[in-house]
């Protein structure tokens, strides 16, 4: 019962987030200031695992290729395509899920014990509207930019690692990453990006804004945040797999 | 004017508040006084709405508080101001931004106008050369006095203060009840402080209702308190033998 309790909770609290703005002006200085702090302050983070993920890949796929008839090139095109379809959308959705969910449940949830939130709500400000919106607005738009550079330093990543190492040469790496290159593929997984941002966003959200208590249970908001919105990912993931590839 | 009849509230199947009704005059700073968990701070958020009443009547000026919709009770919100026990400031705006944020939100003043307010109210405060500083690198007393700027910038016409004074020193907080009090004889406004210390109860208690255990026990002034032979309340109040000296000097007429 829990569950469909929490669930008519969240879509709730989502009925007074899209309400009309008291002024707009604040509403989108406040989703500049969201893009600044969740987007790009989290471009150095992407950066790093991108390219991370973009060399282990092309080393996996590497030993992996034991067959001889299969051509190199197979290396680069394996690393593009698993970037494209999947790790640069889902496991970088798991990760940011981590990073901007935990930050949005503990700021949201820390406001709601220290009574901000009911401060706002008693200048007649509707609370949710004023600090949830601006945030689903800032990741749901930059989502895809992310997925875009964390598929640029994948596969430089991968043309770093992959030579260095000796698994493959430069040429036939940067024939694979231009061989058979379907564009649906990106615009399957900027979708993906677009449904995992608004989840990230709301869900960790609604956690913190729900949250009763002191510090330790804005703690435990923000663990309960990150695994709900990682489950809802793969659940959305599987989901969109199915109805547009 | 506020006045409140037959209030009842229970959370679960817990009753926290029965049958409290009073009147809340303005110009005057009306003291909802009490143990600790006797319900003030449950009253008191019932009032201004952050807690639905399970019955009863909230009357400001006559407007039925209660059965006003969300739209009205919204625009009701922009006339009341109201310091919270920790302050409750914005950590992510300075003292002056956080002053002028209910400004920014729903006034139609210039910049200039907005900044002529916000200095005008700081100044009140006397906290005018903070104004830069975040909350986080000002005092428990100066946080206050920045609520309580806050509270005011919009003129409003009803004031709510939950224990102004928890956690500051005694000449601290005798600033802030001084201040609160000529605030509200100045801009005759309706004020509502919760509190449970007996020192603002005997500075500032023009109109105060006792309440414990949820039910409303007694209601007087600061001059009547000392001498009420109310149980409960002569319990409360000397819990500090001073004022049963106080008490017993002024029966001897010294």
């Amino acid at each position: 019962m829990n569950i469909f309790n929490q669930t008519g909770r969240y879509f709730a609290l989502l009925l007074r987030v899209f309400s009309k703005p008291e002024k707009h002006s604040l509403y989108v200085r406040q989703t500049f200031n969201e893009i600044e702090n969740l987007g790009v302050n989290s471009v150095g983070i992407v950066a790093v695992i991108s390219i991370f993920m973009g060399g282990i890949m092309t080393l996996q796929v590497a030993y992996n290729m034991t067959n001889p008839l299969l051509p190199n090139y197979i290396i680069g095109l394996g690393n593009r395509d698993t970037l494209i379809l999947e790790f640069s959308s889902t496991i970088l959705g798991l990760i940011m899920a981590g990073k901007i969910g935990s930050n949005i449940t503990s700021e949201i949830g820390s406001m709601k014990v220290t009574e901000q939130i009911d401060s706002l709500e008693i200048m007649g400000v509707n609370s949710a509207g004023y600090l949830i919106l601006p945030k689903i607005i800032a990741v749901v738009l930059m989502f895809p930019l992310l997925y875009i550079l964390s598929v640029f330093f994948g596969i430089i990543g991968g043309m770093i690692v992959g030579p260095a190492v000796g698994a493959v040469s430069l040429t036939d790496y940067l024939n694979g990453i231009q061989y058979a290159f379907n564009p649906y593929y990106v615009t399957f997984s900027i979708i993906k990006c677009l449904v995992f941002g608004f989840l990230i966003a709301s869900v960790s959200a609604f956690f913190g804004y729900t949250v009763e208590g002191g510090a330790f249970d804005v703690g435990t908001a923000s663990t309960r945040a990150v695994v709900n919105t990682n489950i809802l990912i793969l659940v959305w993931d599987l989901i969109l797999t199915q109805l547009l590839l | 004017m506020i006045e409140i009849k037959n209030i009842y509230k229970s959370f679960e199947q817990k009753e926290v508040l029965r049958n409290i009704s009073k009147v809340f005059n303005e110009g005057e700073t009306n003291l909802i006084i009490g143990r600790s968990g006797s319900g003030k701070t449950v009253l008191l958020k019932s009032i201004v709405g952050l807690h639905e009443i399970d019955s009863g009547q909230i009357l400001y000026d006559n407007r039925d508080f209660t059965s006003m919709n969300q739209k009205l009770r919204k625009k009701l919100r922009q006339e009341i101001g109201m310091v919270f026990q920790g302050g409750a400031l914005f950590d992510s705006m300075t003292v002056e931004e956080n002053v002028r944020f209910p400004l920014d939100m729903f006034s139609s003043l210039s910049t200039v106008e907005k900044q002529k307010q916000v200095d005008f109210c700081l100044e009140r405060v006397n906290i005018l050369d903070a104004n830069k500083l975040s909350p986080s690198e000002i005092s428990g007393g100066m946080k206050k006095r920045v609520a309580i700027a806050r509270a005011i910038v919009m003129n409003p016409k009803y004031l709510f203060c939950d224990e102004p004074n928890s956690g500051l020193d005694p000449e601290t907080s005798l600033v802030i009840d001084e201040l609160i009090h000529s605030i509200t004889v100045d801009l005759q406004i309706t004020t509502i402080i919760n509190t449970h210390d007996m020192n603002s109860v005997m500075e500032i208690g023009d109109n105060i209702l006792f309440i414990s255990e949820g039910e409303m026990c007694w209601e007087g002034n600061r001059k009547e308190i000392l001498f009420s032979d109310n149980q409960k309340l002569q319990e409360f109040v000397f819990a500090n033998k001073q004022y049963q000296k106080i008490r017993d000097d002024k029966i001897e007429g010294k």
